[in-house]
């Protein structure tokens, strides 16, 4: 045992498997948070989407016996939740901060509560659980191919996202003008774009990711629901965007930093060596932080962030 | 007061745009007051009148950036109804703003699709190719690729017009394009305006310097203090009727009030130096090197103009001196001591004030009151302030005093700097920087954007203060504003000061060649 | 002018409140309870008998607290989000040196020092976001953020582990005897927190509007640039304030050990911080408008759970009805705005 077995194929098959699911969430949410900022909103109400996603998802897929029924709830709870964040901050112009906490103190409120209502103290597993496909040839590769090609399709889907995104980004119209609209409203404005849809939108595709992401959580990494379950991960998917610069690729990098520190906390226990998981637990805190002096010191954050915008105005 | 219609030929007679009655309201102001404006076809129709006017207002209006409280609006004979930039521009009307609207951090072909191609993808070779017809056509030249923050002021102007004709606009609304312009740069401008009128473009030009409206114009319209007061037509005019109307333009654009212009007073200027720059260096914030190596000296009660185009160093020289900004090499002696990097604080208590263009950026915080924002520098000072509580009577009471001296109008000392006008701001941030009694003032562009009364009192303020031996730095893009009040001229073009003289020895042409680097 | 504004903000929080009371009614009865009796018990509970009065005015204190250090902050343009960690980690050392102290020092100087503890605990988990602002820029939002995870991991580690009461199962610090807590107001159950939360707050009050220092962080907080001209030392208040602010976090999280738990306890988190920033904004930073707010909420957690035991309703219903709140709020300030006529597109309300 020891240190050695970290080499070894079956373990890092689990280790580095698990990782990638376990980031998953975070990876849709922090995918989504990248157009959010991109186009100048941040949405610190992620949290609290992705947990109605969790709770709406479990229930309904509970209920359905569907896990795709789970996930397309998901996505249309975070769907709704981002109209509300978006009528509130761009439609009205309302602080972005205060909107937010409010949607995450309003969903983990709501799914806690509900959840005691439906099922009392009791908690309940899903009977169906979310299939992995496996693709094959490419599974076969030594370590990596079985740990990525053999994943769940929402897994694949988070993977396929990042470059999709990274081309709509930066080699589409709509691109464009979000990364106008974030760094530039005014001059975006003048241009003939309609700075509120592009923000809208972009909104709106971050909720969804997030609420996907949530779905997740509960239906596809684990199958069940509990309180808070998502633990901060909303926030995090927040940091990872900072942390990537606001691009796609980057921002998988952050995003599996996360999962392996959360996986690396279990599998050394399992390994027997000594160490408290809440030390390992905290490194990607410290991580972040130390990686924002280092690298985005010198970055751009997108010059709108956070400001509201008026025609006529500034 | 009738306008003179005088239709050239059939083609031209027909109306691209045309306004009726158009009548805007902001809180406190009517800035647009049931103005009728038209352009035919081919024709440059200049929009002249002082700052505040309301010109930009009523093309903004004519661009969907404001709704119009009352009038109407028809282009090309059908009524339209412009609610936004993008309706404008969809017919056909392109507006090129005073503060550019490109997004510094995309590049120029970037900038132009923006907002314009509906396809999926972005094709920029496409755009390139389309960008290169227009630059052929119009003589407009500039990199595609550029990243627009690299580009100079007069080059990112460019790029807003072949923005405007990319997106196929006829007519083209050009607000003040010449104001960041050198002399030779508004030549160049003028002859692709030229150039724009025989493809058939129609083009308003919105100024409030008379002799360019005069030179480019086929006719313009006068506004004072938003309403029309005045349109007259130049189109195939003689060299005598041209002077008559001039005439006729400035009675308008001022009206009965004449502007004082005060003669320059000779005046005994102590041989004694209180501020010594040499061998000055220092980045700008993009890190690239924007004063290199200047020197000159500056002595008590003297007024030394910098002249020069935007952008060419000013601001950083402006905040090396009063100790904003770090210099990488030379030397800033004040009465023999150096001030250089000693920082803001430092600088302030040695005497040195700095008066800011950036006013509601830099200058003042918008949110607080007057009276506040009077004592931002002094607040730690007695009576301001001691063992540090604020005393609220004595800022009052030294507010008021400021207000009655520099004739700041506002109900009182606790009234919100965001509810003044442009011109009470800036009599602020005199007055502010003058009560402490400096001994340099350095005043970046301080009349600009003022009304013609605001400015003659500020520039008579500075020359005021120059006799209680208060040396001042006057960094200005507008040459008559140097030549008017300074004692000496300087010209600043990229980072270095070319020939320090006498004002009275130098001529225009002179200095708008140094102004791009021309030397004899 | 400010007179209009300040009447319209309390009616706006009102409406908020009613507001979200009625959506909370409407939940109540899609799920197939009784929103008369939910909100009779949940009122007369908490707002009407000994009980929810005292524990009312008793959560009252840490919420005061951290305001304070909140208002301080967000008036200074400078969003603390870091208050949960701050919390955490003045709460744990005053649970590690409470019990030492108390023996060996008599108890108003332990109590004080204990208090000066927890505020210097705050202070230090505020101290690399502030150096990282002020030195580089560092967006607080995130640094604060992250703090707060590396705070929640690192006091359980040490409740765990080196802090940790070995006599006991549970993972805690040692229980400070009864007699060595905060003492309570005369004629009271309620301790003396309250009373020092009130004097935070006040305390803030005048900071902001009568000296030097809030006036500094006024010019910051509204116009940065316009900070760095006037001569204002924007590095060192932009230190001074996350400190302070970070310290009254702290604070809150003494008063907690010393007056409400006794110790410092593995998994506890009361939530302090998210919950303040939106209730902060609902003042409009405004120190005297969070007392009544301040009271309201306590009421709303206290009664909550008074209310939960005896109508059977799950706790988590008040949330619901926090969060409505809050963001019905924030839909009324666009509208109050607008009637107050305040323009400008800040990133503060």
């Amino acid at each position: 045992m020891g240190l050695l077995s970290f080499f070894d194929e079956a373990f890092f098959v689990v280790l580095f498997g698990t990782s990638l699911r376990a980031s998953t969430p975070l990876l849709l949410a922090a995918l989504g948070e990248t157009y959010t900022e991109r186009s100048g909103i941040l949405n610190l109400g992620i949290e609290g989407i992705m947990l109605s996603g969790a709770f709406g998802g479990f229930v309904v897929a509970l209920f359905t016996e569907s896990i795709l029924c789970g996930f397309i709830t998901g996505v249309l709870i975070g769907l709704v939740l981002a109209l509300i964040t978006g009528f509130l901050t761009i439609t009205l112009r309302v602080n972005q901060i205060v909107v937010g906490l409010g949607i995450t103190i309003f969903g983990s409120g709501m799914t806690s509560f509900l959840f005691r209502i439906l099922f009392g103290t009791r908690f309940p597993t899903l009977p169906v659980m979310a299939t992995k496909m496996r693709i094959p040839l490419v599974a076969d590769i030594p370590y990596f191919g079985e740990a990525i090609f053999n994943q769940h399709l929402v897994v694949y889907l988070a993977l396929a996202l990042i470059p999709t995104l990274h081309i709509l980004l930066y080699w589409t119209n709509f691109g464009l003008k979000i990364r106008a609209v974030g760094e530039n409203p005014v001059s975006a404005d003048a241009a003939g774009v309609n700075v509120a849809r592009v923000r809208h939108i972009c909104l709106l595709l971050g909720g969804m990711l997030a609420g996907l992401g949530g779905a997740f959580l509960a239906i596809g990494d684990l199958s069940f629901f509990v309180s808070n379950m998502t633990l901060g991960r909303g926030f995090i998917a927040i940091a990872i965007v900072m942390l990537g610069k606001w691009n796609p690729y980057w921002v998988l990098l952050g995003a599996i930093l996360f999962g392996v520190t959360q996986s690396l906390s279990s599998g050394l226990q399992v390994l027997g060596v000594d160490v408290r998981p809440e030390f390992i637990l905290m490194l990607p805190y410290v991580a972040v932080i130390i990686a924002l002096v280092f690298i985005a010191r010198n970055t751009f954050l997108p010059s709108a962030l956070g400001v509201p915008y008026r025609r006529g105005e500034g | 007061m009738e306008s003179v219609e005088k239709p050239m030929n059939s083609e031209c007679s027909e109306y691209v745009v045309d306004m009726k009655g158009i009548t805007k309201r902001f809180p406190g102001i009517l800035a647009n007051d049931h103005i009728d404006f038209n352009l035919r076809k081919g024709e440059i129709h200049t929009l002249l009148g002082e700052n505040g006017a309301g010109k930009t207002t009523l093309m903004n209006v004519l661009s969907g950036m404001y709704q119009p409280d009352d009038g109407e609006i028809s282009v090309k004979g059908k009524p339209a109804d412009i609610r936004s930039p993008h309706d404008a521009l969809a017919l056909g009307i392109g507006m090129v703003y005073q503060h550019f609207t490109l997004v510094p951090t995309l590049s120029v072909v970037e900038n132009i699709v923006l907002g314009y191609e509906s396809h999926l993808f972005l094709d920029l070779t496409k755009a390139e190719k389309g960008l290169k017809g227009i630059m052929s056509e119009t003589g407009l030249g500039v990199d595609p690729h550029a990243t627009v923050w690299h580009l100079s002021v007069g080059q990112q102007q460019r790029v807003e017009i072949i923005k405007v004709l990319y997106r196929g606009s006829e007519v083209l609304v050009l607000d003040e394009p010449t104001s960041v312009l050198t002399p030779f740069e508004a030549e160049e401008l003028f002859k692709i305006l030229k150039k724009l009128i025989l493809v058939e473009k129609s083009v308003i030009f919105i100024t409030h310097k008379l002799e360019e409206a005069v030179r480019i114009s086929d006719r313009i319209t006068v506004l004072r203090q938003g309403k029309k007061v005045e349109e007259i037509e130049l189109r195939g005019l003689k060299e005598i009727d041209a002077q008559r109307r001039m005439n006729q333009i400035i009675r308008a654009m001022f009206g009965r009030i004449q502007i004082p212009h005060t003669v320059r007073e000779s005046r005994d200027i102590s041989e004694k130096t209180v501020l010594m720059v040499r061998e000055l260096t220092a980045r700008n914030d993009m890190g690239f090197e924007a004063l290199r190596g200047l020197s000159f000296t500056l002595r008590r009660g003297e007024i030394l103009g910098i002249a020069g185009v935007e952008g060419n160093g000013q601001k950083e020289l402006a905040e090396a001196i009063t100790g904003r900004r770090k210099i990488k090499k030379g030397e800033i002696e004040l009465d023999g001591t150096s001030i250089a990097n000693k920082g803001i604080a430092c600088a302030s208590r040695m005497g040195v004030s700095y008066v800011t263009d950036d006013r509601m950026g830099e200058g003042c915080v918008g949110n607080l009151s007057l009276a506040e924002n009077m004592i931002l520098k002094g607040f730690q000072q007695e009576p301001f302030s001691k063992y540090h509580f604020l005393n609220r009577r004595s800022i009052a009471q030294h507010s008021s005093r400021l207000m009655e001296e520099f004739n700041i109008k506002a109900s009182d000392p606790w009234t919100r700097v965001n509810a003044l006008s442009g011109g009470n701001i800036q009599k602020l941030l005199l007055a502010r920087e003058l009560s402490t009694h400096p001994r340099v003032l350095v005043c970046c562009n301080p009349t600009h954007g003022l009304d013609a009364m605001t400015t003659r009192f500020i520039r008579d303020r500075i020359k005021a203060e120059t006799r209680q031996g208060t040396a001042v730095i006057l960094i200005s893009s507008d040459l008559d504003e140097i030549l008017e009040l300074s004692d000496r001229v300087g010209v600043l073009f990229r980072g270095e000061i070319l020939s320090v003289s006498p004002s009275d020895e130098v001529k225009r042409e002179e200095i708008g060649k140094l102004m791009l680097g021309i030397r004899n | 002018m400010i007179q209009i504004s300040r009447y319209l903000s309390a009616i706006s929080s009102g409406l908020a409140i009613l507001a979200a009371l009625a959506t909370g009614a409407v939940l109540l009865l899609t799920v197939g309870l009784n929103p008369a009796r939910v909100y009779y018990e949940l009122f007369s509970r908490g707002m009407a008998t000994h009980l929810g009065i005292t524990e009312t005015l008793i959560k009252m204190a840490p919420i005061l607290m951290v305001s304070s250090g909140l208002i301080l902050a967000f008036r200074a343009g400078l969003w603390n989000i870091g208050i949960e960690g701050q919390f955490l980690i003045g709460a744990i050392l005053v649970g590690w040196a409470a019990p030492t102290l108390i023996r060996v020092l008599p108890h108003g100087v332990a109590l004080l020092i204990l208090g000066l503890v927890g505020f210097l605990g705050g202070l230090l988990w505020a101290v690399i976001p502030a150096v990282l602002k002020a030195r580089w820029g560092l967006n607080e939002i995130i640094t604060t953020l992250m703090m707060n995870f590396v705070g929640l991991n690192l006091t359980t580690w040490l409740v765990k582990g080196p802090l940790r009461d070995q006599t006991v199962v549970p993972p805690q610090t040692p229980v400070i005897p009864l007699q060595g807590r905060l003492p309570f107001v005369p004629f009271t159950r309620i301790h003396i927190g309250l009373v020092a939360g009130i004097i935070c707050i006040l305390a803030i009050y005048i900071i902001i509007k009568k000296t030097t220092f809030g006036f500094q962080l006024r010019v910051l907080g509204e116009n940065r640039k316009a900070a760095i001209h006037s001569n204002i030392n924007v590095s060192r208040v932009t230190i001074l304030v996350l400190l302070i602010s970070g310290g009254f976090a702290g604070l809150a999280g003494a008063n907690d050990v010393l007056g409400v738990k006794g110790l410092f306890q593995a998994e506890w988190n009361p939530g302090y911080g998210f919950a303040s920033i939106p209730l902060v904004c609902l003042a409009n930073f405004n120190g005297l408008a969070v007392i009544p707010l301040s009271y309201f909420f306590s009421f709303l957690i206290v009664g909550g759970e008074l209310m939960s035991r005896a109508a059977g309703v799950p706790i988590f219903f008040v949330q619901v009805i926090e969060g409505l709140m809050f963001l019905y709020f924030a839909g009324g300030e666009y509208f109050r705005k607008r009637k107050a006529g305040i323009h400008g597109a800040s990133i503060l309300l």
